[in-house]
Order: C-alpha cells, then sequence, then structure tokens
C-alpha cells in the first residue's frame, strides 16, 4: 500500500502552491514590463533575433537621416542650378537682342555690364552651402569652388558626395557643376564662365566680328552649356526622385521590422491577461484546497 | 498434567509490559513526525516460549504447548535502503543542475539583454554614429560623437567580461569552501565517522540503533547533493562512503580520508562547480566566445580605419578606443566631404561582429534554458523518489493514532485479565475449602 503521510501531504501542497504562484508572478511580469522575453533563456533564438532586429531598426532610422539629408543637400543644388539657368536663359535673351544690330556700343557697354553681374551670381550660386558645406566643391567641401572676381579656376575636386540610402547601397547628392562652368577664359575651355567671359569681350570691344560671333559661335556655345546644366539638373532632380523612393522603401522596412520585433519581443496582452486570469484562479482555489485538507486529521474525530 | 497456578498471571503482565512499550514507540513516532531524516520505527512484538504440557489429556496422552504471553523482540526502523541509493542518486543530479543553472543564470543577468543598455544596443549606436558621420563627415561633434560610442561599447565590452570573470572566481571560491578542511564535505564525513564507531558498538551491544542511523543517513542523504556517493554496508554496521570519484573512500569504518581531488566527473554541487569553469566548460566558453565578438570588432573597424587602427586590444577584457576625436577616419582621400570609410564602417551593422553577439546571447539563453529544464525535470523525480521514501518511512499521524488506540486498548485488556486472574486464584484462596463455614 502506498502511504500517505502528513509531512508528504504539506511538502506537495507547498509545492503546488509555489508553482502555482512561479507561473503567476511569470503572467504578472509579462503584463507589467510588455514583455514577452525578459531573459535570452525565456526563448534563446527570439532573443538573438529580436537583438538583429533592433540593430536594424536602429539601421533604417539612421539610413532615413542619411537619406533626408541627401534631399536637402540636392534640394539646395536644385535651387543653386535653377538660379544658373536663370542666368544663363537671360544671357542667352540679351545675346539675341545685340544681334539684331540696332544697339548702339552704349546698349552693348550695358549689356556686357549685366552679363558680368550674371556671371558673378552664376559663381554664387556655385559657391551655395548646405549645412556649412559647398554643395559643388566635390569632395572638397570646405572649399569654396569658385572665388568670387577675375579668377574662374575651379577650386574643387572631381569626387563624389554620396549618402548611405541602405545596407551598402548609395546614392550621389553632389552634381559635378564644374563641368558644365569650367575653368573660364584662362583655361579657354568652351564651358560657361569662358564663354561670357568671351561674350562681355565682345560686347565691350564692338568690333563687327566680335558682334557676328556673340549670335552665332558664342549663342552656340552658350547653347550647348545651357543644355549641359539642363543634363545636370535632370540627374540631380532625378537623384532626389531616388532618394524620396528611398524614404518610402525605409518606411515601409521600418513597420515591418518593427512588427517583426514586436511579435517576438512584446507581450501578447490578451492571451497573457487570459492566462493571468486563469492563474489567478488556480492558484486561489490551490490555496483554497491546502487550507481546508491539511488541516484534517484522525485527531479532529476521535474523542 | 497440570499447568503452573500463577502463569495467568505472567501472561497478563507480559501482555501489560508489551503494550506499553509499543505505546512508547508510538510517542516516540509521533514526537519525531516532523524530524528530518527520522523513519517511524515499530516495536516488533513476539509470543513468548510456550510451557511444554507432555499429556494434557488424561485419555489420549496428547501433549500441548501452553502459551506464556508476549515480549518485544526489538525496535525496528521501517526503511528501504534502495529508495535510498535513488534518491541519493537524484539528489546529486538535481544539485549539480541547480549549481549549473544558478551560475549560468547569473551570466545570462551579466549580458542584460534583451535591453536597451546592453552591448547589442552599443554596438547599434557605435554603427550608427558612423552613419552620422557619414552625413556629416567633417563635422568635430560627429567625430566625437564615433569616439564616445566606441568608449562606450568597450566599455561595456570589458565591464561584461569582468562580471563573466568575476563569476568564474565566485565558482572555484565556492568549491575551495566547500572542499577545506572545514568544510562542509570534511564536516560531515567527520560526522559520519563517529557516528561508523557509536553504530558498530550498539550493534555489538545488540541493540539496533535506529536514531543514530536516521542520522547517518540523513548526513548521507547531504553528502549526495555535494557529490555522487555509493554506500556499503559493511557487516559490523560502518558504512564504507565513496565520494565522487575520489580515488579513496572518503569515509571507511571511523577514518576520514579528506582532501582528496576531484573532477568533473563527480557529479553532485562540486563536480558542477568544476565543469563550470574546466577549460571547454560553460562559462570559459562564453568568455572565449566574448573575446571572439571583441576581436572581431576591432579586426573588422580597424581594417577600414587605415590611418590608424580605431580599436587597440583584441580581447573583451582590453579592448579600448585608440584614436581621439580629431583622428577619426571619414574618407580614405582625406578629403573634408569624402565619406567613404565612414559609410563602409556603418556598413558593418549587421556583419559578423553583431551575428557573433546575438549568437552568443542565443547561446547563453539556450545554455539557461537547458539548465533549467534539466532542473526542472530532476526536480521532478527527485519529488517521486523522496515521495516514495516519505511513504515508507514517514510517520502518518492518523496511523500513529490508530496504533495508540490499539495498543491503549491492549493494555487496558491486559489489566483486565490480571484483574480476572487475581480474582480467580481470590476465589481460590480465599473462598475455597470453607465448605460449612
Amino acid at each position: 500500500m502506498y502511504r500517505i503521510t502528513g509531512t508528504m501531504l504539506t511538502g506537495s501542497t507547498l509545492n503546488d502552491i509555489n508553482s502555482a504562484l512561479a507561473k503567476l508572478q511569470r503572467s504578472s511580469e509579462e503584463l507589467s514590463s510588455g514583455r514577452q522575453i525578459l531573459a535570452p533563456s525565456d526563448n534563446p533564438y527570439g532573443a538573438s533575433r529580436s537583438l538583429d532586429l533592433q540593430s536594424q531598426l536602429d539601421g533604417i532610422g539612421s539610413y532615413t537621416t542619411s537619406v533626408n539629408d541627401g534631399i536637402s543637400w540636392t534640394q539646395t543644388s536644385e535651387g543653386a542650378l535653377a538660379g544658373i539657368s536663370g542666368a544663363l536663359q537671360r544671357v542667352r535673351a540679351l545675346l539675341v537682342s545685340a544681334g539684331n544690330g540696332t544697339h548702339s556700343q552704349a546698349d552693348l557697354s550695358a549689356m556686357a555690364g549685366e552679363v558680368s553681374q550674371l556671371t558673378e551670381s552664376i559663381k554664387q550660386a556655385a559657391n551655395t552651402q548646405y549645412a556649412g558645406q559647398y554643395v559643388f566643391s566635390g569632395t572638397l567641401t570646405t572649399t569654396r569652388p569658385y572665388e568670387p572676381g577675375e579668377n574662374d579656376e575651379y577650386q574643387g575636386n572631381a569626387g563624389a558626395v554620396s549618402r548611405a540610402i541602405g545596407a551598402g547601397a548609395t546614392v550621389a547628392v553632389s552634381s559635378d557643376l564644374s563641368s558644365v562652368l569650367g575653368n573660364g577664359a584662362g583655361a579657354g575651355d568652351g564651358k560657361t564662365l569662358d564663354v561670357l567671359r568671351t561674350i562681355v569681350k565682345h560686347l565691350t570691344e564692338g568690333t563687327a566680328a566680335g558682334r557676328q560671333a556673340l549670335t552665332s559661335t558664342d549663342l552656340k556655345a552658350l547653347s550647348s552649356n545651357i543644355e549641359g546644366l539642363l543634363g545636370l539638373q535632370s540627374s540631380n532632380g532625378s537623384a532626389t526622385v531616388q532618394l524620396q523612393t528611398a524614404v518610402g522603401r525605409l518606411e515601409t522596412l521600418q513597420s515591418s521590422v518593427t512588427g517583426a520585433l514586436s511579435s517576438t519581443l512584446d507581450t501578447d496582452v490578451a492571451k497573457a491577461t487570459i492566462a493571468y486570469s486563469t492563474q489567478q484562479a488556480a492558484y486561489q482555489a490551490a490555496l483554497h484546497a491546502s487550507a481546508s485538507i491539511v488541516q484534517e486529521s484522525l485527531l479532529n474525530f476521535l474523542k | 498434567m497440570s499447568i503452573p497456578t500463577l502463569q495467568g498471571l505472567q501472561t497478563a503482565l507480559s501482555g501489560l509490559l508489551a503494550e506499553q512499550q509499543a505505546l512508547d514507540v508510538t510517542g516516540h513516532n509521533i514526537a519525531n513526525a516532523n524530524t528530518e531524516g527520522y523513519s517511524r520505527q515499530r516495536a516488533v512484538l513476539q509470543t513468548n516460549q510456550a510451557i511444554p504440557i507432555p499429556s494434557i489429556s488424561a485419555i489420549t496422552g496428547q501433549g500441548a504447548q501452553l502459551g506464556t504471553g508476549v515480549t518485544v523482540e526489538t525496535y525496528t526502523r521501517v526503511r528501504n535502503s534502495y529508495l535510498d541509493a535513488q534518491y541519493r542518486t537524484q539528489n546529486s543530479s538535481l544539485s549539480g543542475a541547480s549549481t549549473e543553472a544558478e551560475a549560468l543564470e547569473q551570466a545570462q543577468g551579466a549580458f542584460n539583454e534583451p535591453s536597451s543598455s546592453g552591448i547589442a544596443s552599443q554596438l547599434s549606436a557605435f554603427w550608427t554614429s558612423w552613419n552620422s558621420l557619414a552625413d556629416s563627415p567633417n563635422s568635430e561633434a560627429a567625430k566625437e560623437g564615433v569616439v564616445a560610442a566606441g568608449q562606450r561599447l568597450a566599455g561595456a565590452l570589458n565591464q561584461l567580461s569582468g562580471q563573466l570573470s568575476t563569476i568564474t572566481a565566485q565558482v572555484e571560491a565556492q568549491y575551495t569552501a566547500r572542499t577545506s578542511p572545514g568544510g562542509e564535505v570534511a564536516d560531515a564525513a567527520k560526522q559520519i565517522a563517529q557516528l561508523n564507531q557509536q553504530i558498530k558498538l550498539a550493534e555489538q551491544a545488540r541493540q539496533p540503533p535506529n536514531d543514530l542511523l536516521d542520522r547517518r543517513d540523513l548526513l548521507i542523504d547531504k553528502l549526495s547533493a555535494l557529490a555522487n556517493v555509493t554506500v556499503t554496508a559493511n557487516p559490523d554496521g560502518t558504512d564504507t562512503i565513496a565520494f565522487g570519484d575520489a580515488a579513496k573512500p572518503l569515509v571507511e569504518g571511523s577514518t576520514v580520508n579528506w582532501p582528496q581531488t576531484l573532477s568533473p566527473a563527480a557529479g553532485g554541487q562540486l563536480g558542477a562547480l568544476l565543469g563550470l569553469t574546466a577549460p571547454g566548460g560553460p562559462l570559459g566558453g562564453l568568455r572565449s566566445e566574448l573575446d571572439a565578438v571583441a576581436a572581431n570588432l576591432a579586426s573588422s573597424v580597424n581594417a577600414l580605419h587605415t590611418t590608424t587602427p580605431f580599436f587597440a586590444g583584441n580581447t573583451a577584457a582590453t579592448i579600448a578606443v585608440a584614436v581621439k576625436a580629431s583622428e577619426v577616419q571619414s574618407s580614405s582621400t582625406g578629403t573634408p566631404g569624402g565619406n567613404d570609410v565612414a559609410l563602409a564602417i556603418a556598413g558593418l551593422r549587421g556583419g559578423a561582429t553583431d551575428q557573433a553577439y546575438s549568437g552568443l546571447v542565443e547561446n547563453v539563453g539556450s545554455k539557461v534554458q537547458g539548465a533549467k529544464n534539466e532542473q526542472a525535470n530532476l526536480q521532478a523525480t527527485l519529488t517521486a523518489v523522496a515521495g516514495q521514501r516519505q511513504s515508507v518511512s514517514g510517520v502518518s499521524l492518523d496511523e500513529e493514532m490508530t496504533n495508540l488506540i490499539s495498543y491503549q486498548r491492549g493494555y487496558q485488556a491486559s489489566a483486565r485479565t490480571l484483574t480476572a486472574m487475581d480474582e480467580m486464584l481470590e476465589q481460590l484462596i480465599e473462598h475455597t475449602g470453607r465448605a460449612g463455614l
């Protein structure tokens, strides 16, 4: 016969009450902390996965910052390029007007003055800064790309500034404006600044050949540079679009990773609450039963 | 053939004495109902030597034997040594598993994962600082940020490595304390040796030393938590105790052989303590994995940070940031707007270092989970064996109360027999042979 003794009864009762209370405490911890993984041993794979997901989420956050920074950069460039484009259009209009032959030399000199001013404003636009960095200097972002005044030589380099848009993916946010502006008359490279200086020279000199050139070679050279600038604007615009697309993609990714992290780490409140109520009832039942059973013995009935 | 006239008195007396002794034993049981290690005892009653009566029948001449009452032959303790052996085996395993689970849980606590302050989040913050530097490659503040994040990360690795070392040292200290000449093992062994001596003397005097046996068994139970024990019972009543994988028996008669050398195979708490710190053991394994994380971090960052090594040291304990903010490299060309190096280092996020670390966290979690599961399983088995042992040896108050009543009634009935005998003799002595008076 398997004998049951009082010590066994109290011992097993205590064990059962303890384990009921331990389960209750666990549910209560899950509910109060909002987490179902409180230590790696609760779910080793889930814990390590949650670390990976959290890091990925942090990464997405920093890529989003980079992308937004890149967008600001390209938008700054866009403004500057639009300004330059406007100035060039104005020069072109002046050239066309100068070619109709009705202007006096004084008129042409006035035009030359305006073109000189426009040239200066183009160089100023090229010196645009974003967050203290020159946007058109290549990677020499602390160096002004063009000195004000006569010196038209490009001071930057050919490097490209890029921003991360994801793991291992970058977008070049800088535009190589020097490929359109060039190094001025000294270089004789046929680029914008060279052409503008030539135009000013032709306007000022007022020679027949010069006047002739204004509407032919100068206008042609200017037009070709305007086209170059257009190309630059369009590639800058597509960089902006690429960055904006990246923002959307990162947002989608962020929400899916956040979802995965939450389902790994966070307490399923409905489930935990039901478990908590069940365990509470079980605990109370265990207490109640123990209180009535442990008190009983033959002694209660012997007279 | 007649029988001795006063024999009935003796028979009734033997009943009184035996019932009284049985009541005493019951009282002893009740008194010790809650004594740890106590085995219930029983008075073993036996009939007395009968008086042979050669021919009770004058007609057939047939003889008979007249019963002369009862005597207490001995007091036995109700105990099953097979269950003792089972209990001790399980107790060793459970104690070992608990010790391992406890130490590993401490180690797990040191990792403090998942949290917003563990190494994983420091690693993530470190990579983020490089992302920020890539956005402003020439910014002093971003460079300061990289150095600060690197220092926090290195500090967290140093700290965790230190905590793991402390846990290892504590485990070693526990082993030393328990096995020292004044420690638990030596203490229990000395007491068992003394009890062996007392038990031997009592056995020689043919007095079953039940309570001494219980005390010795309790001490052996306690020893079994420290390491595997094998008990060999000798004919003289002494126990020879083999302890763990020690070369010589821990207790042999009244001799104690301690200290001796144990290995992780000793089982129990001591075996587990040795196993935890053994080369290739779980604690050492965690430390070397953590060192691998630190080495991987240092080498992968330094390989990209080509101007000067970013991290010095290649173990978790020694890793430190070796550069000042002004020396942080963001581009390979050194141009203020270049960020290729910063981008490359930020791109290490989710790479070998992160994976090695999250693998380590998974590993420590699995170890703790495994140890706790084993502990729970062994606990259930031990509870079952302890229940069986209790079922055999434990004092049941209901049973003792029943015995109390039956012995009390037996005593009353014997007394009544004595009265009946007395009245019979009175009839014989006082009233017989007085016819006509």
